[in-house]
């Protein structure tokens, strides 16, 4: 379980206070509603680690999440653009999700394979970044979710761009990944039918709070 | 809180910074063994001459820049208009290598076409008779080749500030009927204004410390800047009071001047321009005047390097590159390049690395020294500006009386130094904001991926950066080819290098060799240059 | 133990042995650009001087006549030049009051000068007479006295060197002074807009000349040998002043810190020999200081003061600063 407690964080030069608080169990998906601006992606932008809250606390199954440096957090997190490296291949990028030496061992470019397999871009491997489609990049991208094996995601709008029906495919493949490996995924968001489509509950940024739906 | 964010980047801070501090302790102790070597009569005892020498020093300076400003306006401003010709990316491309050309090169070219014997006056004696005499030495000489250096770098890169004018602003002024010097008013002026303002700064700096220049058009005495007046006190009168009292002085004006131009002083970068300008065309009077502008001006510009290229054509070969003298120049030229520009490299990287992690929120943006830590980093990338080259060869001069050491040793400890500082702006002008870029692409994603430091250099920054990497590489070998300056002081039959030889040859009577060399040396530069950083492209940054 | 004893004295022995069988002494002399150029005296000085001396004779050339002597002050101790030569006597008691040389001990009596000339330290091996060198097929009116410098046209240019580093420079204002006394001042001032530049060193200036840059340069009597003798060519020629000419004796002397004053010595002997002196005209286009030296037929057709204007060391550096100071600001624009 994924415990956000009275998380505060105040902007420099800003006087106003944005306070998180929300719960994600394991195979839910919780979506963040609000305008640009609103400060939902400074909640992700907490839990990832790129910024320290003023206050409160992010805590996953006992462990305290705040304090921890960024690479050492169990979280993956989605942008909405350059989350690949465009100059290098599918099969590297997702392994430099994980692998931490230059070489890659056969054992790892055949878990590449087969997950490459469950996000739908078989034989996709050597494709090089910057010649995929918008959808086909973002589910490059879920496949480096799952090779890392993190129990956190988090995605920030990643699905904005895309045309409909590619973006109800990403969204279903979200749902999918999430319960199948058991994850605490936030998503934020500002289409309400992405929220209605797959999150099991909504929260919304009112008033530089985060209240339920 | 403080120290945590330090530690936390140190390895990505920490080189840089001791770098950086290494950097200014250096230049302090180079102040300081001045200041100490000198009697201490120093503020007393400014006299009438040293006053002269100081204000010829600012008032040529001041000139130049205006000049070449002036020149660099209208030049890129007719470039900016002719958009669309063929050769037009070649031409503007020459007119930057403009940088790397060795002085000593441009001023031969210059003495062939411009001097009283040169092609210039021979073709008017004979077409109409007359000749224009001798212009070329004094302080038109200097002016000449300041300018010729000046403005072609200094078009380039008001031709970008040009190009960055919207559209838009041109239809308006276009519907509003402006004439060409209301549109250059209201619409140009302002967008090149502080363009202008940080190249006239570096100009003005260059011209301050200009030596090789002066040396060889200044003539006599009463046209010698505070370089020249130091190496002559060095060389000519071995009187070392007088030249540490120039010395400081020198340094202590520069050293204002950089600080206080710092603020709006900025580099150049490899800038790619682009095609689309106007879509209509000017009329035709307007595009006879810009033709001719960009006509005259190449021939300007060219035609200097066609003369070394003829009058080398005729040197001797066979001879030339064999002579003993020559080949010794010519390795040690190469060894030098090549080991300082690999060290500017990796200075240049560490340093551009330190300071991108005090301005970027990703990193230590917010940390209570970040903005003082980025200024002094980058002061003391720029110290080059500040430390003219006789200043620093006067420096190492007394420290090599002071601590033994082979004068082949100190030569050489001396001559790298002046050359990693002297391609140091440059390069971090380069390689810094490349840096920032990448990082601020990559910076969140590679974090979370919890990247290495060598997956990260070798995945992420790299392949952007070759092209960036291999421009620096030989812009730093070029600058290290063809410099005299503080090869002038150190300079001997034991330590040569091809500058140094060339200079040589250009005092003694035999022209055709020195020719030849010239040619030889300006046939390098190009090639180093125009080659290097062909062979390594970068991957594109697409943009957002 | 004593075996150890004797070993390493035999060893210490045959590597003394070796070591002076296998490498000659090196006399180096520093000297001006010209006199150490393959074209210079330097090649037939070192075959002529190695047939008696079995040494390794090197020239070092630097770009001017006071350079080398400022070349020796700044490399210190360390200098490995054993012999300073190509100096006049005007600047020659700049020299020695640096201390950097040893008197030579030479008997000098008997030497032919122009003008006496006797030091312990500095001793002589040419002469010749400043005089501005003009090209009859470029130029067909020339001044024929200062004055006459002075009232040309404005286009005429002259190149001269800068006095601080050229003895030929020096010597100008030397002779300048010596014809102007107290109004040397205002002459130069006069003189400045026909000065086209000054260079460092005397090669440089006439190159120039040469390369038709100037009409006139300052140089010497005995330059237009050079081209008779070896151009063939007898359009240059050196103008006959009626103020006179001021003259140059080059000197030489053995710098202190010299591991080789013995052969050093030697070499200064060997200037005042035969050999030397037929050398010396036809290579650096001066006059030798041995009496009964021949000289080469072209000598006759140059113009040949019938005395030199030279003043004595010691004047000349008592108010050489004053003079040169005098110069700079005179020239100043």
């Amino acid at each position: 379980m994924l415990k956000v407690t009275n998380l505060q964080y105040q902007y420099k030069n800003a006087e106003n206070i944005y306070s998180y608080e929300l719960e994600v169990k394991p195979q839910e998906v919780v979506a963040i509603l609000g305008q640009s601006g609103s400060g939902k992606s400074t909640l992700l932008d907490i839990v990832a680690g790129f910024v320290e809250p003023s206050a409160g606390s992010v805590i996953l199954d006992e462990e305290e999440l705040i304090g921890l440096p960024v690479e050492k957090r169990p979280i993956t997190i989605l942008f909405q653009n350059h989350n690949l490296f465009e100059h290098l291949s599918v099969q590297k990028n997702i392994l430099l999700g994980v692998s931490k030496v230059l070489k890659d061992s056969i054992e790892e470019v055949e878990k590449v394979q087969a997950i490459l397999k469950e996000v739908g871009l078989e034989e996709h491997e050597h494709k090089l970044a910057s010649k995929l489609s918008g959808g086909q990049q973002q589910r490059v991208a879920l496949a480096r979710v799952l090779i890392r094996r993190e129990p956190i995601l988090l995605l920030d709008e990643p699905f904005t761009g895309l045309d409909e029906k590619t973006r109800l495919e990403m969204l279903d493949l979200v749902k999918k990944i999430t319960l199948e490996h058991n994850l605490h995924t936030i998503m934020v968001t500002h289409e309400v039918e992405d929220c209605e489509r797959i999150a099991n509950k909504i929260y919304e940024m009112q008033d530089h709070s985060l209240v339920a739906r | 809180m403080m120290f945590k964010g330090l530690l936390r980047f140190k390895s990505a801070v920490l080189p840089g910074m001791l770098l950086s501090f290494t950097l200014l302790s250096f230049a302090f102790l180079l102040f300081y063994t001045l200041y100490l070597s000198q009697d201490g009569d120093i503020f007393t005892s400014i006299d009438e001459r040293i006053y002269g020498l100081l204000k010829f020093t600012l008032y040529q300076a001041f000139l130049s820049t205006v000049l070449s400003l002036a020149v660099g306006i209208l030049l890129a401003w007719a470039l900016a208009h002719q958009s669309q010709f063929k050769g037009r990316g070649l031409l503007v491309a020459l007119f930057s290598s403009s940088l790397v050309l060795p002085t000593l090169i441009v001023v031969f070219g210059l003495i062939g076409i411009f001097g009283r014997n040169g092609y210039l006056n021979q073709t008017t004696l004979f077409l109409f008779d007359t000749s224009f005499g001798s212009y070329l030495y004094g302080l038109g000489g200097i002016l000449l080749a300041h300018t010729y250096l000046n403005a072609s770098f200094a078009s380039r890169a008001l031709l970008h500030s040009f190009e960055s004018i919207p559209k838009e602003k041109y239809k308006l002024a276009k519907s509003l009927n402006f004439s060409v010097f209301e549109r250059f008013l209201y619409v140009e002026y302002p967008a090149l204004k502080s363009t202008l303002l940080s190249i006239g700064s570096t100009i003005f700096l260059l011209c301050f410390t200009s030596f090789a220049v002066v040396l060889l058009l200044g003539g006599s005495p009463s046209y010698n800047t505070l370089e020249v007046a130091i190496y002559e006190a060095v060389k000519l009168d071995f009187d070392i009071g007088l030249a540490l009292k120039l010395a400081l002085i020198q340094l202590s004006i520069s050293a204002v001047l950089v600080v206080f131009s710092s603020s709006f002083r900025v580099g150049l970068s490899n800038l790619k321009t682009s095609h689309t300008l106007i879509p209509w065309r000017e009329t035709k009077t307007l595009q006879i005047v810009q033709w001719l502008i960009i006509g005259v001006f190449t021939l300007f510009f060219v035609l200097p390097l066609v003369v070394i290229v003829l009058d080398g054509i005729r040197a001797d070969f066979t001879r030339i590159l064999v002579e003993p003298l020559f080949v010794k120049s010519f390795m040690t030229s190469i060894m030098l390049a090549t080991v300082s520009s690999i060290l500017t490299v990796i200075i240049a990287v560490l340093l551009s690395n330190s300071r991108r992690n005090f301005s970027l929120s990703t990193r230590l943006e917010d940390h209570p020294f970040s903005k003082v830590l980025n200024a002094i980093i980058a002061f003391s990338g720029n110290l080059y500006l500040a430390i003219p080259s006789l200043v620093l060869g006067l420096g190492f001069f007394l420290m090599s009386q002071k601590y033994d050491g082979s004068p082949l040793l100190w030569s050489t400890l001396a001559l790298l130094t002046a050359n990693v500082l002297m391609s140091l702006p440059f390069a971090l002008s380069v390689l810094a904001p490349a840096m920032q870029k990448t990082a601020q692409r990559y910076d969140k994603l590679a974090f979370s991926l919890g990247l290495t430091k060598r997956q990260r250099w070798f995945y992420v920054e790299y392949p952007y950066l070759k092209s960036a990497l291999a421009y620096v590489f030989a812009l730093a070998f070029c600058f290290s080819l063809g410099d005299l300056g503080i090869i002038a002081l150190f300079g001997s039959d034991e330590f040569t290098t091809l500058p140094w030889y060339l200079y040589q040859l250009m005092g003694s009577y035999r022209t055709t060799d020195a020719a030849g060399v010239a040619l030889v040396l300006l046939v390098l530069v190009l090639t180093v240059f125009i080659l290097l950083p062909r062979l390594f492209r970068s991957e594109r940054v697409k943009s957002n | 133990m004593i075996k150890t004893i004797h070993l390493l004295l035999l060893s210490l022995l045959l590597s003394i042995t070796a070591n002076a069988s296998d490498t000659k002494p090196t006399l180096t002399i520093y000297t001006y650009d010209a006199f150490s150029a393959s074209w210079g005296p330097a090649p037939k000085i070192k075959t002529a001087f190695k047939k008696e001396h079995n040494c390794t004779l090197k020239f070092v050339g630097v770009s001017s006549s006071i350079g080398a002597l400022r070349k020796i002050q700044l490399e210190g101790k360390k200098t490995k030049a054993d012999i300073l030569l190509g100096l006049d006597t005007s600047i020659a008691q700049v020299a020695k009051k640096t201390g950097l040389f040893v008197p030579h001990e030479l008997n000098t009596s008997s030497l032919d000068l122009p003008v006496p000339y006797e030091d312990d330290t500095f001793t002589a091996f040419d002469y010749s007479y400043f005089a501005f060198v003009y090209d009859e097929n470029r130029v067909k009116n020339v001044p024929d006295s200062f004055e006459a410098l002075a009232s040309m046209p404005k286009d005429f240019k002259i190149v001269i060197q800068d006095p601080r580093s050229s003895t030929p420079g020096l010597g100008l204002l030397l002779w300048v002074k010596s014809v102007y006394g107290d109004k040397a001042g205002e002459y130069w001032k006069r003189l400045s807009p026909y000065i086209l530049t000054i260079t460092k060193g005397w090669s440089e200036a006439y190159g120039l000349f040469l390369k038709g840059e100037a009409d006139m340069v300052l140089s010497y009597t005995t330059s237009p040998a050079y081209h008779i003798v070896d151009e063939n060519k007898t359009n240059i020629k050196s103008v006959a002043f009626t103020d006179g000419h001021y003259g140059q004796i080059e000197v030489a002397a053995i710098v202190k810190s010299s591991n080789q004053k013995a052969l050093a010595k030697q070499f200064l002997a060997f200037m005042h020999t035969q050999t030397f002196a037929d050398i010396i005209p036809t290579a650096n286009w001066a006059y030798p200081v041995v009496k009964g030296a021949k000289l080469h037929p072209a000598f006759d057709t140059l113009h040949r003061p019938k005395s030199m204007l030279l003043m004595d060391g010691s004047t000349v550096e008592a108010q050489r600063k004053a003079v040169v100071d005098e110069w700079l600001r005179a020239i100043a624009k």
